[in-house]
């Protein structure tokens, strides 16, 4: 009869256990462990495979175990005592430690934590437990972002972002009531909701909260072995680092794009050489930048994280760096400085996506110092006889420098040199073996030999490493320099000026027209991406890296100047910080307001009926005839229709097709429209409560 | 100088009544508010529950350590967490508001007991979750479903004889994720009432006025039946003709001709040993009340201050077992 429905409650006794004592359930012990592997899984790649195997093997055995128990409740397992775990603990930062060999850095850190997390859930019982795992799990959450801030990172972590609320949600639910709201699905639905509507302040937060100019504490020292250029250049480095498709940097040039041949990215200088390996000579600082005329073109480079201090720069640089769209603060110079070989060095490693615009004039020659730089790119090691002794043999033919290394360029285009990337491997006197016996090399094989030639003939040179080439995505119209464009050539000091020369062009020209996809004979092993045929899936790849760059460029590159150059734009900076403050609190309290009014003022169709039937029996009490707590919808339309018998057709409608809509069988939704329809008219019939009132 | 000296408590006065406004508005502490009270933002609070502040704390060292690293998705995903907060604090602000809270019954006990206070929460369109009604040391909680009422018993421990107020109200809830709790005050003026204690080993009922053979048997009701009348609620249910009943006959009540076996016996206040206190002497009245009910016997009450002329019937009891239950005097053990 009444609407009143007594639903289950529950009674606990005055003393009843604080909720957050209380013990979990099997549900909600499932919800941290998919909570845990979620957070687990983005983080695995970047941990050696010990730790990702032990870490997500923990947290399955107890979700195993768990389902296991929940088909045999009547045998729980033995419980787990806590001092095994915290023995188990310690083992593990003592494996940690033997397998990176330290502990306190970032890496072994995120290593420990990773298993510190699955051991902590072993011995999960009851809900402050499930609390710290959540928190737990959200540190986890960003941990991967040390390693990599793709696009794809990201959205890695997304479901895990969703299950914090779902199982938040879970780990409620479970101490409070069950009823309607519990479910697998609801909660997901709900946490998923909640963070939709939580994006604006995310976003607002995001671009307004001040970001840090300098880190607050130590940097991590430590990082993983990176592909890249280093300082050293031995047979076979430069071939194995062209085998990985990672991106190097990628490149916006303003204006017209210099064609491949002109694209040398200049970057490590070696000029020591103890016969196998190449070695960075001592850095003077100092260097001349070569004037910007005409010719100059302006670019902006996004570089990967290097770890290292070598800024690429086309040669040759005509200005300093200066940090991307930081016009007005960054001065060129700020962030690196030019030394005397033309080697542009950051003034701290790069441990972070940077953006700098730089301008270079593409020339192949430079102002060397024959007084400083002689000597040093003369040494040779007592090593290597028979080049040397070419080379005198030579040199007695061409006494012209010039002469001499045209005279060793066609050589090497003469004889029957390869250029491959899998050289047969060279042993002590690596010039001797390449240039005499093996003939099969890369890039290096070709520099570095040359450099000797040049050396044991009395014309100082030196190798630069660095980039040549790169590739144009035409989905972004942007340049990628992938590591597999990573090369190696020679520069001499001829008449004072230092001159760049490069012998794999003299082997394998198409190398410098084309790329490495062009230059290799088939059937070598070419990275993927470098090749040159066009296919869908490479089409794919450049797709998703042209979403890349831009995520790179505005999200993961969003940082303290790009925060302040954003201000500017905005005109925020001219405001004092609390005014900036009281922006950002105005703009949360408009949301939370709009929230608000959103969440309260919602009407559902399918309540529809329940907001009709609340809006009359708000008009009837206007008009004098309260319902009553225990009073059903007929008992009052009957109440009302006696009351003002002129509508009782109204009121046995209106009682009749709420009652139904309500408590009926459920009905098509096409009979229930009607029935909405029929409630709708027979309240439209009603006057005004003051009328009513009035109306006997 | 005078002038100001006088001035000064009326001022202290004033802030004192206006202090005394404001605590009352903000904490309720005396039972003002009309039923029924329908929660609105001014009344309802939120703060973090300790998962909340958990929570805040991990997502601040997330952000700091994301700063510092300069972790633009850190900072992203700190700040998603953040929002996924501010969010759960308008759910749970949204799960309280326009809760319509009504109360409907006090009900009574003896002292020892427990008296159950009926309240009705009616949540209007929006269905609501997980919310908790505490007040004295007793709580519930329970779902409130979209347009329908939720009707919630507190069982508060009656410890002495009196009216028992039901006090200070508090519905809260933590709904959805735990992180906040909500909760606001109401008080209305529900007071349940505690009879006194029953006597355990109370001595057999007084003789009544028809004298000593009217002592009687529990089966002298029986003989004197008059006939039966249609049943009405409130009649003791032993003169329910429960063999009718059992027919499906219908319900019928069993009259008596004339003054029932036992009699009519007066419960004096006077007539108990001079040895009683108050409180012994109020329990054995009680537990000679219930002994009188039980034999459907009529009875009169006389204790200082009220008098009740004979009579039987379930208000009569219950005027009975309020007039010791009002006694003036300590309560108490």
């Amino acid at each position: 009869m009444s609407i009143a429905q007594t639903l289950g409650f529950r009674r606990r006794g005055p003393r009843a256990q604080t909720p957050l004592r209380t013990q979990l359930t099997s549900a909600q012990i499932g919800w941290l462990g998919v909570l845990l592997l979620a957070a687990q899984l983005p983080q695995a790649p970047h941990l050696p495979i010990w730790v990702a195997a032990t870490g997500i093997l923990l947290v399955g055995v107890r979700l195993v175990v768990l389902r296991h128990d929940r088909q045999r409740p009547q045998a729980p397992p033995p419980r787990i005592p806590s001092w095994t775990l915290v023995l188990f603990a310690v083992a593990a930062a003592f494996a940690v430690r033997a397998s990176f060999g330290y502990l306190w850095g970032r890496d072994p850190s995120v290593a420990f934590l990773f298993i510190l997390v699955a051991i902590k859930f072993l011995e999960t019982r009851t809900t402050r437990d499930g609390t710290l795992l959540v928190c737990l799990s959200c540190f986890l959450l960003i941990t991967p972002f040390f390693y990599g801030q793709s696009l794809l990172a990201a959205i890695a972590v997304l479901p895990a972002v969703v299950l914090v609320g779902a199982t938040l949600d879970a780990l409620t639910v479970g101490v409070g009531i069950g009823g309607a709201a519990s479910g697998r699905g609801a909660a997901i639905r709900r946490s998923g909701l909640m963070i939709l509507q939580g994006v604006p302040v995310a976003v607002l937060l995001f671009f307004l909260f001040p970001r840090f100019a300098g880190p607050l504490w130590g940097l991590p020292s430590d990082h993983s072995a990176q592909t890249g250029l280093s300082e050293t250049m031995e047979p076979g480095q430069i071939s194995e680092l062209s085998l990985s498709d990672n991106v190097a940097f990628r490149v916006d040039f303003d204006g017209t794009l210099p064609p491949s041949r002109e694209r040398y990215w200049r970057g490590p200088v070696l000029s020591r050489f103890d016969g196998r390996t190449w070695t960075a000579g001592n850095v003077q600082y100092g260097g001349a930048l070569a004037p910007g005329g005409n010719g100059a073109i302006t670019y902006t480079v996004t570089l990967e994280p290097s770890y290292r201090m070598w800024l690429f720069a086309l040669d040759l640089p005509a200005s300093l760096p200066r940090a991307d769209n930081d016009s007005a603060t960054g001065e060129p110079g700020g962030l690196a400085v030019l030394t005397r070989d033309q080697q542009l060095l950051a003034r701290a490693p790069v441990t972070q996506p940077l953006r700098y615009v730089q301008r270079s004039i593409l020339r192949s020659s430079y102002q060397g110092n024959p007084r400083f730089d002689a000597n040093a790119n003369l040494r040779l090691p007592d090593r290597n006889p028979r080049t040397r002794e070419f080379a005198r043999e030579l040199r007695e033919r061409h006494p012209d420098d010039r002469q001499f290394i045209g005279a060793v360029l066609s050589w090497f285009n003469r004889e029957n040199f390869v250029y491959t990337m899998s050289p047969p491997l060279l042993n002590e006197d690596t010039a001797d073996e390449f240039l005499f016996d093996t003939r099969r090399g890369f890039c290096e094989h070709y520099a570095s030999a040359f450099v000797v030639l040049l050396r044991a003939a009395g014309i100082p040179a030196r190798i630069v490493t660095g980039y040549q080439g790169g590739e144009i995505n035409p989905r972004g119209g942007y340049m990628i320099v992938r590591q597999s464009d990573a090369h190696a050539w020679a520069e001499a000091l001829i008449d004072g000026q230092w001159q760049r020369f490069d012998p794999t062009a003299a082997v394998a020209p198409s190398r410098i027209e084309i790329g490495l996809g062009g230059a290799l004979p088939a059937g070598e092993r070419v990275p993927f991406l470098a090749r040159l045929d066009s296919s869908w899936l490479k089409s794919v790849q450049l797709t998703w890296d042209a979403i890349n760059h831009d995520w790179r460029r505005n999200v993961v590159g969003f940082n303290y100047e790009r925060q302040r150059s954003l201000w500017r734009e905005w005109q925020l900076d001219r405001l004092v910080p609390w005014q900036i403050a009281a922006l950002a609190a105005a703009a949360l309290f408009a949301w939370a307001g709009l929230l608000a009014a959103w969440l309260l003022f919602r009407r559902r169709r399918q309540e529809r009926a329940l907001v009709l039937w609340d809006d009359l029996c708000r008009r009837l009490a206007r008009a004098g005839l309260p319902r009553h707590a225990y009073e059903g919808p007929v008992a009052f339309a009957q109440r009302a229709a006696q009351r003002w018998p002129q509508f009782a057709i109204a009121f046995a409608a209106i009682g009749q097709s709420f009652s139904t809509l309500r408590y009926g069988e459920t009905a098509a939704p096409r009979q229930r429209d009607a029935l909405v329809a029929t409630l709708e008219r027979a309240i439209e019939v009603l006057p005004a409560p003051a009328a009513l009132r009035q109306a006997t | 100088m005078t002038a100001a000296r006088n001035r000064f408590p009326a001022n202290a006065a004033l802030a004192t009544g206006w202090i005394a406004r404001a605590r009352q508005r903000a904490f309720r502490v005396a039972p003002a508010d009309r039923e029924p009270v329908v929660l609105r933002h001014s009344r309802i609070y939120i703060l973090p529950t300790k998962r909340g502040w958990a929570m805040i704390a991990t997502v601040l060292t997330m952000l700091v350590a994301s700063l510092n690293y300069a972790l633009s998705l850190g900072v992203g995903v700190a700040f998603l967490l953040a929002g996924l907060l501010a969010a759960a604090l308008l759910h749970t602000f949204r799960n309280l508001a326009g809760i319509e809270i009504t109360p409907l019954s006090a009900g009574e006990s003896f002292a020892g007991g427990h008296v159950a206070f009926t309240l009705s929460l009616h949540g209007g369109a929006l269905a609501r979750s997980a919310v908790t009604l505490a007040a004295a040391g007793a709580h519930a909680s329970g779902d409130v479903s979209a347009g329908a009422a939720l009707t919630v018993t507190l069982e508060v421990d009656a410890p002495a004889r009196g009216r028992q107020p039901l006090g200070r109200v508090t519905l809260s809830s933590a709904f959805p994720l735990g992180l906040w709790r909500g909760w606001a005050y109401v008080h209305f003026p529900l007071a349940g009432i505690v009879y006194p204690a029953v006597e355990i080993g109370a001595p057999p009922l007084p003789h009544g006025e028809s004298g000593p053979d009217g002592l009687a048997a529990g089966r002298s009701d029986d003989a004197d039946l008059a006939g039966l009348r249609e049943f009405q609620r409130g009649d003791p249910p032993q003169r329910v003709a429960w063999k009718a009943v059992a027919r499906g006959a219908g319900w019928f009540t069993k009259e008596f001709d004339g003054i029932g076996g036992g009699g009519p016996v007066t419960l004096s206040w006077a007539s108990l040993p001079a040895l009683l206190d108050n409180e012994a002497r109020l329990s054995r009245l009680t537990a000679w009340v219930l002994a009188a009910e039980r034999a459907a016997r009529p009875f009169a009450l006389t204790v200082p201050g009220t008098s009740l002329p004979g009579g039987q019937g379930r208000e009569h009891r219950r005027n009975a077992l309020a007039a010791l239950a009002l006694f003036p005097g300590q309560a108490g053990p």
